[in-house]
Order: structure tokens, then C-alpha cells, then sequence
């Protein structure tokens, strides 16, 4: 580990830009491909096209073919040669074109990345990074809309991280790209472009496994990550508006998970609400909800509860029924502050 | 006898709309008259399409303008609701073609409640039983290997049917493409793996695709002919398919059949302002002018067989008009299909989430 890793650093630039989150992916593979050599990105249409959301926009016209090009219609091959590489000493970002996609790689994914330090006894290991948007709320039907991170997470071997802020994204996907561990790199599509904030223009980056409290409060805890986040955050101002005190816990990562954090706040508040728009069964809340349950039995004044996707395909005519929005989380927490 | 393996595209009408070599019509005047109007058809709901989407009636589509030869041709070689047709989601011209009502196909964009597919999937990705044209699954390639299961078990039941699969250039680099190919190599299966190769699987071009020269000669490595046809001349395409489908219902096994063909609009609507980054206008309006509508009424002009194109456009334009005001008459279907299909029936699990939700709507 480096000593980025370690910490999130502050950066000794004064330079900030207002930035929207896939601004700030494209900044951070810029910055990563101008610091190290060993890094390469590559994908379905990342090249002259800069990938269908533009996450990759300018980055061919920096960094030449060499570096950043387009493959075969195979994430098979895109996977499975990115293992390759970083076997063989370089950091590939890879992209699938949406996570939808990742289906055809599946096994390159699970049984080399994953398994590959393992199975070796660490003496090859695969640092790699996929990058992906996932998520609804694009009215792009289940093929363009599902949210896979549970299977993933449940693959020991691999990392799994979805950032829901500029400033975490660039610093999370930094992280990622100079971890020794594949990354599974979600982009909450549906919020690519629905607000800036200052993100600094030098290095820094935000630890892998570290939640974030983006509001403190004593009444009830919500727990979330990616897409739903912004809904989150209105569930609490608008709690907060009625005297309620909301803290909001951004998992940021989702495999390693910051157990501490999150036992932390549900101890002082007593009341857990675990939200993501991933299908109820099997959601990856189920192990936060286990846990929760298991540590902290004597201090729950009211059931670990979750809002979450239904189990069914991501429809298309029904995309606004079947999304979590703020005011399924506030009758949640209406119960939950009931008890 | 069409060759496989030819270096050039197999050709019937030149550009001129002149025969090319010597061969003998086996199609008779009404037959080409409907081959022409399903093509103008195809053409026009492309365009009918784009100007919905604008007014935001759906939300996605993909033109095949420039692809009506390759659909047309192949729709007219097969027998509609007989063969099966495991398609990809380019195929509106292959579905208009095979006969299946405008109307069905606006029903499943607009997503209204005779959509058939219940307004569940992305708007023009069809999918209908009656024509045994396959529901379209927008994961590029993962219908190839189910199309092989699909003619062995015509093979199994002994089925006199064939089953066609369809696809883009840019699906045959995935693995499961090659998979599909080389089970039905093996079973000898009763299957027609069409690509309809427009030369770009969005912003990556043949080039960028494959170092092969072209995707029939891929047919080599898993045992079956493949055959390189023009896909612009709606005569060479149906003349290769109708043959290759022949010899497949005798028992000859699989085929590849490769329509070189072009794009001529955007990808998607997803795409339309990015094109000018990765393919010239010149090029483009080369294959414009390469039309495989205009081809053809060169040839039936030639054949002294006269079309009232204004008046087909007219008829076809009317038709979906009218399809529009129709299906969009019906209403769309309520929230509480969302919770139906998943399984045979609804689980106790899922039926709680739709109370749930019921709840939430009655409050
Ligand atoms: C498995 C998979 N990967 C990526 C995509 C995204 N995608 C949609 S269409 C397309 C290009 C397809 O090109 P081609 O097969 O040539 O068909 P065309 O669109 O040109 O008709 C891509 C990459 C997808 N739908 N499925
Ligand atoms: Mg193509």
C-alpha cells in the first residue's frame, strides 16, 4: 500500500474545478495515465467516440492508441486481456460498456481476477479495474438499468466500489487503479451529470473500504451508496425540516465495507435504514442488516429495515414505480421513528 | 448453385439495376412487387420512427435505413410462422417483411396495452410469437447459441423447419458468437446465421472488428459454407437464402450467410450528435447513394415492371399513422404488470411487493 492509500491526503494544490461525476472519473484517469506509465484503458468505444456517456471523452486524443483504445466487441476479451496485462505488470482500466454487459466476462471476472492471487498463493495477482455504469433511471429497460453489485460482492477476491459524489469518484477511482486488487468500479449513471461540486485538480485519493457520514445526526441512521444517495440526502433535510435528526452514512464501498462507521452511527441513533435500487433478495443490505442485528441486538430501538429494488426485471414502462425515491425512504423512517 | 467462399460479394443486379450474369427469375411480378413495398415499408417506419422519438412518444430506436435489401430479402426466403427467427435489434425490416403488423411493432415502441410484450422491455426490441420471431435481447450475441439449441431441437423433433440467426458484424467477436457457430457445427443443426454486416458496431469499424476479410470466411473453422453476399441487392440476398435454406431442410446442415450492407443513420438516437467523431459524411453518403431501394426499382423499371413509389410511400405512411392513432387508443398498461411474468405464477415474496406497492398507488 502506498501512503495515498493510507488516508485520504489533503492535496497541496490550490486549483479546484466544479465538477459533475463522470467530469470527475475522465479527470481522474487523466491525472492516473499522466502519473504512470503502466496504466491503459480500453473498452467498447472508449476511443474516438470517448464511450457512450464520454467518460473517456479527450483521453485517446491525449494518451495516443497506444494507451487508450478500442477492442473487439467482446467483454470476454476485454476482461480476460486486462487480466492478462496486469499479470504481466500494467494497470488496465477497463471499460464494460454497461454493467449490463458485464454477463459475456462473467467468468474471466470470478474465476481469473478474483481468484487468481488466491489460487497462487500471491505470487500473480491482478490489479485491474473495471469500470461500469450501472443503475436505473435512465428508462433504458433491464438491459440498460440493472444494479449487479451483489454478485460481485459475493465473489471473494474482487473490490467493489460506487461512488455518489465527484470528489469521491475521482478519489475512489484513484484508489482503485493503484490498488493491488481487481476493482469493480459502478457509475451510478442516472446521477453522471446531475450535479457539480469542487473537486480538487491534484492527487489525492479516497481510501478503498472507508464510508462517508454526509450528515450527522441522532434519531435514525440511512445507509446507502451510489444512485440512491441524493434521494437520501433529501429524506434527511426534509426529516430535518420536522425536527427530525437524520445521519447519513455513504458506503462508498461496498466490498471491503466500513462496518465501523455504520455500527457506529446506529449505536448512537438506535434506528438503521438501508436503502439502495438493487433487487430486494439477496441485496447486499441483507449482510448490513445481519450485522446490524448481530452487534448491536440491545441497542436497536426499532427492526433494521430496507428500501431496495423489487424482484423482478428492471421494467421499462414502470421505471418510476419500480425506483426507490425519497418518498418510499420517508414513509420507511416514518415507521421506523414509530416505534 | 451460389458459391461459398467467393472473394467478392455474390451479386444479382448491379448498381445500374442490370442483371448481373446469366440467371434466370424464379420470382413472379406480384412477389416482387411486395418485396419492394415491405422495403419502402421498412424505410418509412424508420422515419415515421425518428419523428415520433422527437416528440417523445419512445424513448429509443435504431433506423435500418440502408439495410432493406439485407431484411427484406431474407424475410421473403424463409417461411413466416414456420421457421424460426432468433433476431437481433436492428431487424425492424425483417419483421416487417416476415408480415408481422405494423401495428404490433408500434404497440411494443410506444408501449401501449397491447403491446406484447407488455411494455416490460426497451421500446423496439420486439418480440412475437406467432411469427416465431424470437424476443430480442439487447445482449449483443446472446441469442446465437440459443438459436443453435432452437434447430436441434427441430433436428430432435424432426421438424421440417429451419431456424434463422441474426446479427451484426460487431456480435461475431464475442465468444459466445463462436460457441453458437461451433455446437451447430457439430449437431449439424437445421440453422442460417445471417450477419448483417453495416460495417460498424457503433463508433468501431470492420477494421477494428476483426482481421479476418470478411465474416463468411469465419464459416471455415466450424465446418459449415459461408456465403459473402451482396446485402444491398434484395435479389442476391434472397436467392443465397432461399438456396442455403433448401439444402438446410434436406438435412445439410448449418450455413453462414455474411450481408454486406451499411448504416446509413445513427446508431441509435443514443448516438446521433457523436457520429461525426468516428465516420465522414463522405462515407456515409456513399452508401446513400449505394441505396438498395433505389437498386431495385432500377431493376423492376428494367424489367418493364413499373411501382408507383409516391404512392407505396403514401400507403406505407398512412399505415403507420394509423397504426399509431390505434394503438396508442388503448391506453398503457397499469403499474401491477411489473410484478407479473417473472414466474409462472407470483411468489409469496413477490406478491408482498405488490401489495406494497398497491398501497402506495391507492393512498
Ligand atoms: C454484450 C453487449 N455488449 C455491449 C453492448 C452495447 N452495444 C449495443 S449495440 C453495440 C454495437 C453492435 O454492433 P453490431 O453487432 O455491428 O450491430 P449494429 O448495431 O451495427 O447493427 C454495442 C457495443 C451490448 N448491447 N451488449
Ligand atoms: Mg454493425
Amino acid at each position: 500500500m502506498t501512503a495515498l492509500q493510507d488516508k485520504e491526503t489533503a492535496v497541496s494544490t490550490s486549483a479546484t474545478l466544479s465538477l459533475n461525476l463522470i467530469q470527475a472519473i475522465n479527470l481522474a484517469m487523466r491525472e492516473e495515465m499522466r502519473l504512470d506509465e503502466r496504466v491503459v484503458l480500453f473498452g467498447e468505444d472508449v476511443g474516438a467516440r470517448g464511450g457512450v456517456f464520454l467518460a473517456t471523452e479527450g483521453l485517446q486524443a491525449e494518451f495516443g492508441r497506444r494507451r487508450v483504445f478500442d477492442t473487439p466487441l467482446s467483454e470476454a476479451s476485454i476482461v480476460g486481456a486486462a487480466v492478462g496485462m496486469a499479470v504481466r505488470g500494467l494497470r488496465p482500466i477497463a471499460e464494460i460498456q454497461f454493467a449490463d454487459y458485464m454477463g459475456p466476462g462473467f467468468d474471466q471476472i470470478v474465476s481469473q481476477a478474483a481468484k487468481i492471487r488466491y489460487r497462487s498463493g500471491g505470487q500473480f495477482t491482478a490489479p485491474l479495474v473495471i469500470r461500469t455504469p450501472s443503475g436505473g433511471g435512465v428508462r433504458g429497460g433491464h438491459h440498460h438499468s440493472q444494479s449487479p453489485e451483489a454478485y460481485y460482492a459475493h465473489t471473494p477476491g474482487l473490490k467493489v466500489v460506487m461512488p455518489s459524489t465527484p470528489y469521491d469518484a475521482k478519489g475512489l477511482l484513484k484508489a482503485a487503479v493503484r490498488s493491488d486488487d481487481p476493482v469493480i468500479f459502478f457509475e451510478p449513471k442516472r446521477i453522471y451529470r446531475a450535479f457539480k461540486e469542487d473537486v480538487p485538480e491534484g492527487d489525492y485519493v479516497v481510501e478503498l473500504g472507508r464510508a462517508a457520514v454526509r450528515r450527522e445526526g441522532a434519531d435514525l441512521t440511512i445507509v446507502g451508496y451510489g444512485g440512491v444517495m441524493p434521494d437520501a440526502l433529501k429524506v434527511a433535510d426534509a426529516l430535518k425540516a420536522e425536527g427530525v435528526s437524520v445521519e447519513v452514512v455513504d458506503l462508498r464501498s461496498i466490498v471491503p465495507w466500513d462496518r465501523e462507521t455504520v455500527l457506529n452511527s446506529v449505536a448512537k441513533t438506535g434506528r438503521a435504514l438501508l436503502v439502495s435500487e438493487a433487487p430486494r433478495t439477496a441485496n447486499f443490505m441483507g449482510e448490513v442488516a445481519y450485522t446490524i442485528q448481530e452487534e448491536l441486538f440491545d441497542a436497536l430501538l426499532a427492526p433494521v429495515s430496507q428500501v431496495a429494488g423489487f424482484d423482478t426485471p428492471y421494467p421499462y414502462a414502470q421505471d418510476k414505480v419500480y425506483l426507490p425515491g425519497p418518498n418510499r425512504m420517508l414513509r420507511a423512517a416514518a415507521k421506523l421513528l414509530g416505534y | 448453385m451460389h458459391k461459398p467462399f467467393t472473394d467478392k460479394p455474390i451479386q444479382r443486379i448491379g448498381e445500374d439495376g442490370r442483371k448481373i450474369g446469366r440467371w434466370t427469375l424464379d420470382l413472379t411480378e406480384d412477389q416482387l412487387r411486395t418485396m419492394h413495398r415491405d422495403m419502402v415499408r421498412a424505410r418509412v417506419f424508420d422515419e415515421k420512427l425518428v419523428t415520433i422519438l422527437r416528440q417523445g412518444k419512445t424513448s429509443f430506436y435504431a433506423q435500418s435505413s440502408g439495410m432493406e435489401g439485407t431484411q427484406v430479402g431474407l424475410a421473403h426466403a424463409v417461411r413466416p410462422g414456420h421457421d424460426w427467427i432468433w433476431p437481433y435489434y436492428r431487424d425492424q425490416g425483417l419483421a416487417i417483411g416476415l408480415g408481422v403488423s405494423v401495428r404490433d411493432l408500434l404497440a411494443q415502441c410506444l408501449g401501449t396495452s397491447e403491446d406484447l410484450c407488455r411494455a416490460r422491455q426497451m421500446p423496439h426490441h420486439f418480440g412475437v410469437r406467432n411469427y416465431n420471431f424470437v424476443s430480442i435481447s439487447s445482449s449483443i450475441a446472446n441469442q446465437v447459441a440459443p438459436a443453435t439449441g432452437t434447430a436441434m431441437a427441430q433436428q430432435y423433433l424432426g421438424t421440417d423447419e429451419i431456424t434463422v440467426c441474426t446479427f451484426g458484424d460487431g456480435a461475431t467477436s464475442e465468444g459466445d458468437w463462436h460457441a453458437g457457430l461451433n455446437m451447430a457445427g457439430v449437431a449439424k443443426a437445421p440453422i442460417m446465421f445471417v450477419c448483417e454486416n453495416n460495417q460498424w458496431a457503433i463508433s468501431v469499424d470492420f477494421k477494428g472488428q476483426t482481421a479476418s476479410t470478411n465474416i463468411a470466411v469465419k464459416a471455415h473453422a466450424y465446418g459449415m459454407p459461408g456465403y459473402y453476399v451482396d446485402g444491398n441487392d434484395v435479389l442476391a440476398v434472397h436467392s443465397v437464402v432461399s438456396e442455403v435454406a433448401e439444402r438446410m431442410r434436406a438435412g445439410e446442415g448449418p450455413a453462414l450467410v455474411e450481408c454486406l450492407t451499411y448504416r446509413i443513420g445513427s446508431h441509435s438516437n443514443a448516438d446521433a450528435d457523436a457520429e461525426k467523431q468516428y465516420r465522414s459524411r463522405e462515407e456515409v453518403e456513399l452508401w446513400r447513394s449505394r441505396d438498395p431501394i433505389t437498386r431495385f426499382e432500377r431493376f423492376l423499371a428494367a424489367e418493364g415492371l413499373s411501382v408507383d413509389a409516391a404512392a407505396i410511400r403514401a400507403a406505407a405512411q398512412r399505415e403507420v399513422e394509423d397504426a399509431i392513432t390505434a394503438t396508442e387508443a388503448t391506453g398503457t398498461p397499469g403499474w401491477d404488470v411489473m410484478f407479473e411474468d417473472v414466474y409462472e405464477d407470483v411468489p409469496a415474496h413477490i406478491a408482498l411487493q405488490r401489495e406494497y406497492v398497491r398501497a402506495e398507488q391507492e393512498a
